[in-house]
C-alpha cells in the first residue's frame, strides 16, 4: 500500500545533505528539464493531472499556465506554512528531503519563467527551517542555485510569525510583503496571485516536490498511480487514536479503513473506530458507519459530505467525546481567525464560548439552535474560506453527533 | 447600460461599483468599511446583496456592474443575511448609546432599526477591550464600540501616509491602536472621527457638548485657507436657545477636498462663536468721519464676492482708496489641502480688480487721515499710529479705535467665494440669528 514517490528518500540517513541527496537521484531531473522548452514542461504538468496538495486540489498545470502567460517579472512562492491541526506532511519533506523541494523549485521556475523564489515557512517550524536553509546554502555552494547555475534561480526562506491564516495564499503574500496577514479580496476573473504587483505562483511544498518526478518520468508515469480524477500519490498523515501515527505516502483512491489498519496500525488499544476527520481539522468529520467504502480521493470524500483536504486524518475511537473534540477545534479557530471579516471574527469566538457552556453542562436547547444559526451566518459570507471551514466543522459534528450535544443540555 | 435593483432599472456606467450606483440613487445599502474616498476593503460584509444567478450573497462594494444585472437588497433571504451579520457586529458592542456621542448619527443604530430589531441571543460574556484611550490630536478611542472597518487605519496608511493607526491583535482581540510610545499626530488627524461610522472614535473637542439631534446644518465653505474645502456648519437649532456653532464637518466634493478637512480648518469654527465685548459705535459718527479727508480702506480677502463688490462701490463713491492683501503663510501650506494663503477669496479680490499691492497700500496708509478696516487681520493685529482707524470686525477686538462696528461672520451671510484653483462656490447662512448686522446692511445705512 505504501507508494514512495515524494517520500522515496525519507528513510535514507542524512538525506538532507547534498552529497547523499545527489547519490540518491536528486537534481537528476534538471537535465531533462533544461532540454525542454518551458511550455513543454507546463504541458507535461497539465497532462499529469497534478493537483495542488495544500488542501484545495486545484489543477496545478493551469496555475502554471496563467502565471507563465502573464506579463511581468514572475515569482514562485512555496507555501510551507503548514499549520492545520492534523496536517504534518510538508515538514517531512523539509526535514528529510529538502533538495527535492529545491529541485522542484528550479524546475518550476524554469517552466513559468521565474528567477526568484520564496519559501514561506511556518513560524513554529524553526528546526525544519534551519535544515532547509542549510540545504539551500549547499545548493548555492554547488551552483544549483544563484548566478553560476545553468538557469538562475534564487531562493529566500521567509519564516512566518505564527499565524495559521498565512497559509491562505493571499494572506501569505500580504505577510511576505510585510503587511498584516489578511486574505485579499478574490479576483473577478482568472488571474495569478500578485507579489508586489508581479505575477506569482503560490504552491504547496508537496506539489512542487512532485514536479521532478513528473518531468523526469513523464505524465503517464504519474498517472499510473491514483485515480482518473485524482492522479498520483499524496503524503497522507494519520494521527489520533491509532497505533502508528505518522506520514505514509499512498496512491489516491485507496480505502481509508485499509489505510488506517495497514499503515496507521489500526485503532489504539483494540477500541472501535468512532469517526475520522479526513483531511486536516478543517474538513467535516465523518462517523465510522459512513466509512466502509470511503476512498482517499477528492471525489469520494466529497460525495460523503466531507473533503480530502490535505489528507491529514485524525482518528477518534469510541471513547472520544465529540463535545470535547469540537471544543478543541473551535478553540483553535477562535485563536487563529485573522479578525478581518465580521462573521469570522465574531463567529469563531462566539462559537468557541458557546461550546464552553456544553462542556460545563450549562447549555440550554437554545444554545444548540444558536450554534446552528451561527454556523449558517459564517458560511459563504467572508473573504476567505476560514469561516466556511469552521461552519463545515460545526455542521459535521452536529449532523452526526447531535445526541452527544443534547446530553450536555441541562 | 443598466442594472435592475429591486425590480427597478437604474442607469449606470461600465466599470462602476454596484455600491456606488446604489449610493448615487439613494438605495439603502448598509455598509461600514466601504467609503467613497477610501475605496473598498470588503471586511464588514454589511453590503451583501442577492444577485440573480449567484449561489451566494455578494458584497456590493466588490461587485462591478454588468448590463441587466439583477440585484435584490430587500428579499427575505438577504434581509436575514444582513440581520445575522449585524448581530455579529453588535455582539461584543457595549450598547452604551445613552452615553455615546455618536448616538443619532451611528450606523449601528441606523442599521439595527432598518434590518435588526431582533432580541439579543448573547449567552456568553462579552469581550473586553480598551476604553477612553487618548490617541492624540483630539481623538478618543473606545475599542469596544469599534466594528474594525479599518477606515481610520486606511486613512492614516493610504491618505496621510503617516501610518499612526493600525490593527493590533487578531480574531476577537483585534483592535485599533497606535504603536507603544506613539500617538496620532498629523494635521489631518481628526478626519478619523468623521470617518468612523460608529462611536469608537470621538472628538475631544465635540464630545459631551451637544446631542446631534439638536443640531441643524448649513452648507458652507471653510474660510481657513484658499482651498475652499466644502463643509457643513453644524449649529444648534434655533429653538434650543443657545445659538452656537458646534462643529464643522467635511462635505464631500470630489474636485476639492473629497471627504476630508484639515484639523486647523475643522477647528476654525471656534472663531464663529466669539462673543463681542467691545462697545459698538454709532453709524452717525462714521458719516461724520468720512467728510473731506484722505481715506484709505483695507478689506479682508476672506470676504465674499458680494461683500467685496459692495465695498468696492461704496469706496468708489466716497473716494476711498481700497486695498486687499492675501494672508500669506508659507509654513501653513502642504502638498495636500492646506494652501499658503489663509484667506478664502483672494481669487475674488483679483477678479474684482481690487488693488492688492502691499507697497502701494503702505504708501497710501502714510498719507491717510482716516483708515477703514473691513475685518482684515493685518489692521486688527498690528497697531498703526496717529490715524483714525475704523474697525468693521467679525471677531472680538480690543478697544482703543476711533470707531468699532461688529458685523456678522460668514455663518450668517450667504455668499460666493473663489478658491485657489478658480472654482467658484456658494455658501449658505445658518438659520440662527446674529445680533450683529450684516456688513452690507450696515453700509446701506450710510447712504
Amino acid at each position: 500500500m505504501l507508494t514512495k514517490i515524494v517520500s522515496k528518500n525519507f528513510e535514507i540517513p542524512l538525506s538532507n545533505t547534498l552529497d547523499v541527496a545527489l547519490k540518491n537521484g536528486r537534481y537528476s531531473s534538471l537535465k531533462s528539464v533544461f532540454e525542454k522548452e518551458p511550455q513543454e514542461l507546463i504541458d507535461i504538468i497539465k497532462e499529469s493531472g497534478l493537483r495542488g496538495k495544500g488542501g484545495g486540489g486545484a489543477p496545478t498545470g493551469n496555475k502554471f499556465q496563467i502565471v507563465s502567460d502573464w506579463q511581468g517579472s514572475k515569482y514562485v512562492v512555496v507555501n510551507a506554512d503548514e499549520s492545520e491541526p492534523g496536517t504534518f506532511k510538508d515538514r517531512q519533506i523539509l526535514l528529510y528531503d529538502p533538495h527535492l523541494l529545491i529541485e522542484g523549485i528550479i524546475a518550476t521556475c524554469y517552466a513559468i519563467g521565474s528567477n526568484c523564489s520564496y519559501i514561506y515557512v511556518r513560524g513554529e517550524y524553526e528546526e525544519f527551517s534551519d535544515v532547509l536553509q542549510a540545504a539551500v546554502d549547499e545548493a548555492y555552494e554547488k551552483n544549483f542555485l544563484g548566478n553560476k547555475a545553468g538557469y538562475l534561480v534564487d531562493i529566500t526562506i521567509h519564516r512566518g510569525a505564527g499565524a495559521y491564516i498565512c497559509g491562505e495564499k493571499s494572506a501569505l503574500l500580504e505577510s511576505l510583503e510585510g503587511n498584516r496577514g489578511h486574505p485579499r479580496l478574490k479576483p473577478h476573473s482568472p488571474e495569478p496571485e500578485f507579489y508586489f504587483g508581479e505575477p506569482t505562483l503560490v504552491n504547496n511544498v508537496e506539489t512542487i516536490a512532485s514536479v521532478p518526478f513528473i518531468v523526469q518520468n513523464g505524465a503517464g508515469a504519474y498517472r499510473a498511480y491514483g485515480t482518473e480524477k485524482s492522479p498520483g500519490t499524496l503524503l497522507f498523515a494519520i494521527s489520533g487514536n491509532v497505533n502508528r501515527p505518522g506520514v505514509y505516502e499512498a496512491e489516491f483512491g485507496v480505502s481509508m479503513l485499509e489505510y488506517i489498519e495497514k499503515l496507521g496500525g489500526g485503532v489504539r488499544n483494540g477500541k472501535k473506530l468512532k469517526a475520522v476527520i479526513p483531511g486536516g481539522a478543517s474538513t467535516p468529520i465523518l462517523p465510522a458507519h459512513l466509512l466502509n467504502d470511503a476512498r482517499l480521493d477528492y471525489e469520494n470524500l466529497r460525495a460523503l459530505g466531507s473533503s480530502l483536504g490535505t489528507g491529514g486524518m485524525i482518528v477518534l475511537d469510541e471513547d472520544a467525546s465529540m463535545v470535547k473534540a469540537l471544543k478543541n477545534l473551535l478553540r483553535f479557530y477562535h485563536h487563529e481567525s485573522c479578525g478581518q471579516c465580521t462573521p469570522c471574527r465574531e463567529g469563531s469566538s462566539w462559537s468557541d464560548k458557546i461550546l464552553d457552556r456544553f462542556i460545563d453542562k450549562k447549555a440550554t436547547a437554545a444554545d444548540l439552535d444558536i450554534l446552528k444559526s451561527l454556523s449558517k451566518s459564517m458560511n459563504g459570507k467572508t473573504i476567505c474560506v476560514f469561516a466556511p471551514a469552521v461552519s463545515g466543522v460545526i455542521d459535521g459534528f452536529l449532523k452526526h453527533f447531535e445526541e452527544e450535544f443534547l446530553e450536555c443540555v441541562k | 447600460m443598466k442594472v435592475i435593483i429591486n425590480d427597478t432599472p437604474i442607469e449606470c456606467k461600465e466599470g462602476e461599483l454596484l455600491i456606488d450606483v446604489m449610493l448615487a440613487n439613494t438605495i439603502n445599502i448598509p455598509h461600514f468599511c466601504y467609503h467613497q474616498d477610501l475605496g473598498a476593503d470588503g471586511n464588514c460584509r454589511m453590503c451583501m446583496v442577492e444577485i440573480k444567478g449567484q449561489k451566494r450573497p455578494q458584497i456590493a462594494c466588490d461587485t462591478f456592474v454588468k448590463d441587466n444585472l439583477e440585484v435584490s437588497t430587500i428579499s427575505e433571504n438577504i434581509r436575514e443575511v444582513k440581520r445575522s451579520i449585524l448581530e455579529l457586529e453588535l455582539l461584543n458592542h457595549p450598547v452604551d448609546c445613552p452615553i455615546c456621542d455618536q448616538a443619532g448619527e451611528c450606523k449601528l443604530q441606523d442599521y439595527y432599526m432598518d434590518f435588526g430589531l431582533y432580541d439579543s441571543h448573547l449567552n456568553t460574556p462579552k469581550t473586553k477591550k480598551g476604553k477612553n484611550i487618548d490617541l492624540g490630536s483630539n481623538v478618543i478611542l473606545d475599542q469596544e464600540r469599534c466594528v474594525l472597518c479599518t477606515r481610520c487605519t486606511r486613512f492614516t496608511s493610504n491618505i496621510t501616509k503617516t501610518g499612526e493607526l493600525g490593527i493590533i491583535g487578531r480574531g476577537d482581540s483585534a483592535r485599533v491602536g497606535v504603536a507603544p510610545g506613539h500617538e496620532l499626530n498629523n494635521p489631518y488627524a481628526m478626519n478619523v472621527v468623521e470617518l468612523c461610522p460608529v462611536g469608537a472614535l470621538t472628538s475631544k473637542d465635540f464630545r459631551f457638548k451637544q446631542r446631534v439631534w439638536f443640531l441643524d446644518s448649513a452648507k458652507s465653505i471653510c474660510h481657513g485657507c484658499s482651498r475652499g474645502c466644502n463643509i457643513h456648519i453644524d449649529y444648534n437649532e434655533t429653538k434650543y436657545c443657545d445659538e452656537k456653532v458646534h462643529r464643522f464637518r467635511a462635505r464631500r466634493n470630489s474636485k476639492i477636498n473629497q471627504s476630508f478637512l484639515c484639523d486647523y480648518g475643522r477647528l476654525s469654527y471656534r472663531e464663529l462663536n466669539e462673543s463681542f465685548s467691545a462697545k459698538v459705535s454709532d453709524v452717525k459718527d462714521l458719516r461724520e468721519l468720512l467728510k473731506d479727508v484722505k481715506k484709505v480702506a483695507l478689506i479682508s480677502p476672506s470676504m465674499s464676492l458680494q461683500q467685496l463688490k459692495f465695498v468696492k462701490e461704496f469706496c468708489q463713491n466716497r473716494n476711498i482708496e481700497l486695498f486687499s492683501t492675501a494672508y500669506i503663510d508659507e509654513s501653513f501650506s502642504d502638498e495636500w489641502l492646506r494652501t499658503n494663503d489663509k484667506s478664502a477669496n483672494f481669487a475674488g479680490v483679483r477678479e474684482l480688480g481690487i488693488n492688492s499691492c502691499e507697497e502701494e497700500f503702505f504708501n497710501s496708509l502714510k498719507n491717510a487721515e482716516v483708515v477703514l478696516n473691513f475685518d482684515h487681520k493685518y489692521l486688527k493685529e498690528n497697531k498703526i499710529e496717529a490715524k483714525s482707524l475704523v474697525q468693521f470686525t467679525t471677531t472680538n477686538i480690543e478697544t482703543g479705535y476711533e470707531l468699532i462696528f461688529a458685523i456678522a461672520n460668514f455663518a450668517h451671510e450667504s455668499g460666493t467665494v473663489i478658491n485657489c484653483d478658480g472654482i467658484r462656490q456658494d455658501f449658505y447662512a445658518t438659520k440662527y440669528s446674529d445680533n450683529n448686522p450684516l456688513l452690507i446692511e450696515l453700509l446701506e445705512e450710510l447712504k
